[in-house]
């Protein structure tokens, strides 16, 4: 059995030699007509597949579109390879994609599973891109080359921004104990304490399904003007319809990042109508700008659906990446984790999702998102005024 | 505070009528056959899903994909069944490994068919708040589901006691050779209580989509909760299956008002503990089943 | 004779030919380190179940303390990893204390019983974020060290080291078995899956096994957490980390001291290889065959039908 094992490994390996030759060789010419594959390690299955196939998505448009950009040029693709929402098959999967010398990687959901993810890439010489780690911790580990569009703090500056633009005095902040909510969380309530707005917190576990309790507190001991939601989907419908039942006397919902999206209008229609959450978008979505309008058509041309948010991330984050590969290479030929790593930080680019920058620590410091409000059945932008495409509707919620 | 708490109670009370549907299945089951089932939870979970297909298809209510859920959790029971009976040594411990195999196959079979996206329903109507005298709420749903719980409970306990099948169930139970002589099938008889298991578990699926979420891990969860109950039932006992019930149901939100919501599930694995190291016979089982 | 040359032979292999083979193919590597790191676990279960009669369905609880327990001790107080790691598998022993009134229990409620502690010990993990960093874990575990020149934690040293702790406790295992008291447990060799002895084996040697049973699984446990260099209370106590390890032993024989070793680097090595490429979505449904088809079809494992197979082919070339 072994023996079978062995010599099946010995000719996949002669093979995977014989195309890093030929892959060395053809990356090796500087300034020609250059191949380059990038890695891509995703969730597309396990808890978080709706997520990584939706960036993958988004990933996949960004190749089309730069291989139209480039034409002539360079050729893009990418290699993908499931991480199964597993942490240490995310590792295995960043090390395949190292040995099968991808240039880069953009991917990765969940900052329990990038964190380890991205620590591998760097040990393998490789530039991370993501837009699924909002954690802190995830920029404060000193790796040069990881780099992320988005945090925890842009989506606690979008919440806070709207609570504070509704004037409210006193807010509810239910959160999921989960390493990313529960850092939102910590923001927010610091952020809102800041701002001498009265605050009382409930922390649930992430398998919670009856949040009538929770709700119950509310209602009748904090009895704020303002709930805030930070979560995941199932959380967001369970307080909602905790709500429904209870009927709790305030003047909002707010959530933050997977409400305010075009899935949750569709499916749970009545239950949204007036709930607040991040949204780069409205919904039917409206693209301004060439680029925008670009990706969308090509996205509908694609999949026959309108993109989300988090094909948008997808994009933008792979389309950086794309471009700070092709400068490093036209540049002086290298393609090596430090280069891209400058290209990166190199400039201020706009994109869909405003400007974009790279700190030293990889982080977007620039990152603001935009609340949207379900309303009827689309999903308008309320706050940053100068992104709004409607007015707010408040005092408004559900019930 | 004494709002919260008398909420919290009643919340609980449905919770326990809805969990001892979900755990009553299993507790046949072991009642019966001294067979844990870990794929009762899987089965719960088919019937739910089963319900979230017709209402996405053909936009039937969960009430009426009921039958639809039958045939298909029944057909699977009755395979389970049969591939308990294939066991030739050690059963008791062997059908657990068993049915935990048997509970990952089904679990994958969910995740490939439905993916691991959550659902539930969209049909409002059960989710519309009931009030009682303007301090206790609850969903429509809940309060149905409880009602149907405690009816399909007094329905078991009924058909045990006072039909032949039933009767005979309860000699098998007790004593399977003996049972033989008096003329029951054994097989038959655990067949049959392996297909009722099944019809409990449906309703309690339909409960849980309407009610709550689903996704495929759930079904773990609700095995857990089932045999958790069902050792605080003690073997043989339906009316524990229902105080068990109520007890963890209680239990879960007062800690949750009282405490942390995040400690709601340790308070059921540590009432589970104590329950098997003090009086593991259960609160009305007889004793030498669990202890050596 | 033939037999020492067999595990000779088989040592050369693993410590010389496959870091020499296969050492520069990370992703492969990873994946017999995997293997590698269930097989630890698988050994630890069958031991428990062969000597102490207890089949347990929550060894994920003491992965997952010994993980916690030993990423602890190096990150906030500074001690080595190796010595750590060792820490991390008293940790667990001790914990298995905590599970001993579960002892007095009949076969199936003990099983049960020690996954209830499993979800406990999860649910302690998220609770206490000061020591464990709550729900969102602790991240940048220090790795292995450098040790006699070679640089443990790159992938043929991470590998050397899981090979040696596995043949370390395959080695103690043996040890035991062959014991006065392995001796008796043996000589009534009956075929079920819990022995089920004439005389059962006293409770404190039920508990000694448990305890060693323990130590070697939070031992494996240590080592997983460093060398992902990531810990969160899900992944440390998922229930994967009890199943795997059971599929891989009763694959490849529960009763033998090799048999769950082979089998994890069988099962887990043809999922990820093959099974994963078939089925990305919910290849884990193969787990789940191969458990309730062992039950059904050969409770004893595959290591001991290919012996038997092996011997008829022996009596068949004779004749």
């Amino acid at each position: 059995m072994m023996k079978r094992f062995t010599s099946a490994v010995l000719s996949k390996r002669r093979a995977l030699l014989a195309c890093c030759a030929v892959g060395t060789v053809m990356m090796a010419s500087p300034a020609m007509a250059a191949e380059f594959v990038l890695g891509s390690e995703l969730p597309l299955t396990g808890k978080l597949a709706r997520v990584g196939t939706g960036m993958s998505e988004g990933i996949a448009i960004a190749i089309d579109l730069a291989n139209a950009k480039y034409a002539g040029q360079h050729h893009f693709s990418v290699q993908t390879i499931d991480d199964e929402t597993n942490p240490a098959k995310a590792v295995a999967a960043v090390e395949k994609l190292a040995s099968d010398h991808v240039v880069a990687i953009t991917g990765g959901y969940g900052s329990n599973i990038i964190g380890p993810a991205s620590e591998a890439a760097a040990k393998a010489g490789l530039v991370y891109m993501t837009s699924g780690g909002v954690a802190p911790e995830l920029t404060q580990r000193g790796l040069d080359s990881f780099f992320r569009i988005n945090n925890a703090d842009g989506y606690g500056k979008a919440m806070v921004g709207l609570i504070e633009t509704m004037g409210a005095k006193s807010v509810a902040i239910l959160y999921s104990n989960k390493e990313a909510t529960a850092a939102m969380a910590t923001y927010v309530q610091k952020a809102l304490t800041d701002k001498g707005i009265k605050i009382t917190s409930h922390e649930f576990d992430d398998t919670t399904t009856d949040f009538k309790p929770i709700m119950n507190k509310v209602k009748l001991q904090d009895r704020p003007e303002v709930v805030a939601m930070i979560g995941y989907e199932n959380d967001y419908i369970g307080i909602l319809r905790a709500g429904a039942v209870l009927k709790p006397d305030v003047k909002a919902m707010v959530g933050v990042w997977s409400l305010a999206t075009a899935q949750m209008n569709k499916e749970f229609h009545d239950q949204v109508q007036g709930v607040y959450g991040t949204s780069p978008l409205p919904y039917p979505v409206v693209f301004k700008g060439g680029e925008a309008q670009d990706f969308a058509a090509a996205y509908m041309n694609k999949y026959n659906r309108e993109p989300d948010y988090l094909q948008q991330f997808g994009y933008v984050q792979t389309m950086l990446l794309i471009d700070a590969i092709a400068r490093a290479h036209d540049n002086d030929g290298k393609i090596e984790a430090g280069e891209i790593a400058r290209e990166l930080r190199a400039t201020t680019t706009p994109t869909m999702i405003g400007d974009v920058t790279f700190d030293k620590n990889g982080d977007n410091p620039n990152f603001t998102h935009r609340m949207g409000q379900h309303q009827g059945d689309r999903v308008e932008l309320v706050w940053p005024a100068n992104a709004a495409t409607a007015k707010m509707n408040y005092p408004a919620v559900p019930w | 505070m004494l709002e919260l708490i008398l909420q919290a109670l009643y919340s609980g009370l449905l919770a326990g009528g809805y969990y001892a549907m979900i755990a009553l299945g299993l507790a046949l089951v072991f009642g019966t056959m001294r067979i844990i089932n870990l794929a009762h939870g899987e089965l719960v979970l088919l019937a739910a899903y089963v319900a979230f297909e017709m209402e996405r298809s053909f936009g039937w209510t969960p009430l009426a994909s009921i039958p639809v859920a039958l045939v298909v959790v029944g057909l699977t029971a009755l395979v389970i069944y049969l591939l308990i009976g294939r066991i030739r040594q050690d059963r008791e411990l062997n059908s657990l490994i068993l049915t935990f195999g048997i509970a990952i196959v089904l679990t994958n079979l969910i995740l490939m068919i439905w993916s691991a996206d959550i659902r539930s329903t969209s049909n409002s109507w059960f989710m519309d708040g009931v009030v009682l005298g303007d301090t206790l709420f609850s969903m429509r749903g809940e309060v149905i589901f409880c009602v149907i719980g405690v009816l399909l409970l007094a329905a078991t306990y009924w058909w045990l006691n006072h039909t032949w099948q039933g009767r005979a169930l309860r000699a098998v139970a007790s004593n399977r050779d003996a049972a033989k002589l008096m003329g029951v099938n054994p097989a038959r008889i655990e067949a049959l209580s392996f297909l009722v298991s099944g019809v409990l578990a449906t309703f309690a699926g339909v409960a849980v989509y309407t009610a709550s979420v689903v996704f495929p891990a759930v079904g773990h969860n609700l095995t857990i909760k089932a045999f958790v109950i069902t050792v605080l039932a003690g073997m043989g006992s339906v009316p524990g299956v229902l105080l068990g019930a109520v007890l963890i149901g209680v239990g879960e939100t007062l800690t949750t008002t009282l405490a942390k919501p995040s400690l709601q599930e340790l308070t059921g694995m540590v009432i589970f503990l104590l329950i098997l190291f003090l009086r593991p016979s259960g609160l009305f089982g007889r004793k030498g089943m669990v202890k050596k | 004779m033939k037999h020492r040359m067999v595990v000779l032979v088989a040592l050369v292999l693993a410590y010389g030919a496959v870091p020499l083979l296969l050492g520069s193919m990370d992703y492969v590597m990873s994946l017999i380190i995997a293997a590698l790191t269930i097989g630890g676990v698988a050994l630890a279960w069958a031991l428990l179940g062969n000597l102490g009669g207890l089949v347990s369905f929550g060894h994920a609880a003491f992965f997952g303390v010994g993980a916690y327990t030993s990423a602890i001790l190096v990150v906030d107080h500074h001690w080595p990893v190796l010595l750590a790691m060792v820490a991390g598998g008293v940790g667990a022993a001790v914990a298995s204390v905590a599970t001993m009134p579960a002892l007095r229990l009949r076969g199936p409620y003990f099983a049960l019983a020690i996954l209830a502690y499993g979800h406990i010990f999860r649910i302690l993990a998220v609770e206490a974020t000061s020591l464990t960093g709550g729900a969102a874990g602790m991240l940048s575990i220090p790795g292995f060290p450098t040790l006699l020149g070679i640089n443990l934690a790159s992938k043929t040293g991470a590998y050397a080291l899981i090979l040696t702790i596995v043949l370390l406790f395959a080695w103690l295992y043996g040890l035991i078995r062959r014991s006065t008291y392995g001796l008796a447990l043996r000589a009534m060799h009956d075929s079920e899956l819990a022995t089920r002895v004439v005389g059962v084996p006293s409770t404190h040697l039920k508990a000694a096994m448990l305890v060693i049973s323990a130590f070697m699984t939070g031992v494996v446990g240590a080592f997983n957490a460093h060398q992902i260099n990531f810990l969160d209370p899900e992944y440390a106590f998922a229930s994967s980390w009890t199943v795997l390890p059971i599929a891989a032993a009763i694959f490849g024989g529960y009763r033998t001291v090799w048999g769950p070793v082979l089998g994890a680097l069988v099962v887990f090595l043809v999922d990820q290889l093959v099974f994963k490429e078939l089925m990305p979505s919910g290849h884990q449904l193969v787990f789940g065959v191969l458990l309730g088809g062992m039950v059904i079809l050969g409770p004893h494992g595959l290591l001991p039908l290919l012996g038997r197979w092996s011997k008829k082919e022996a009596s068949h070339a004779g004749a």
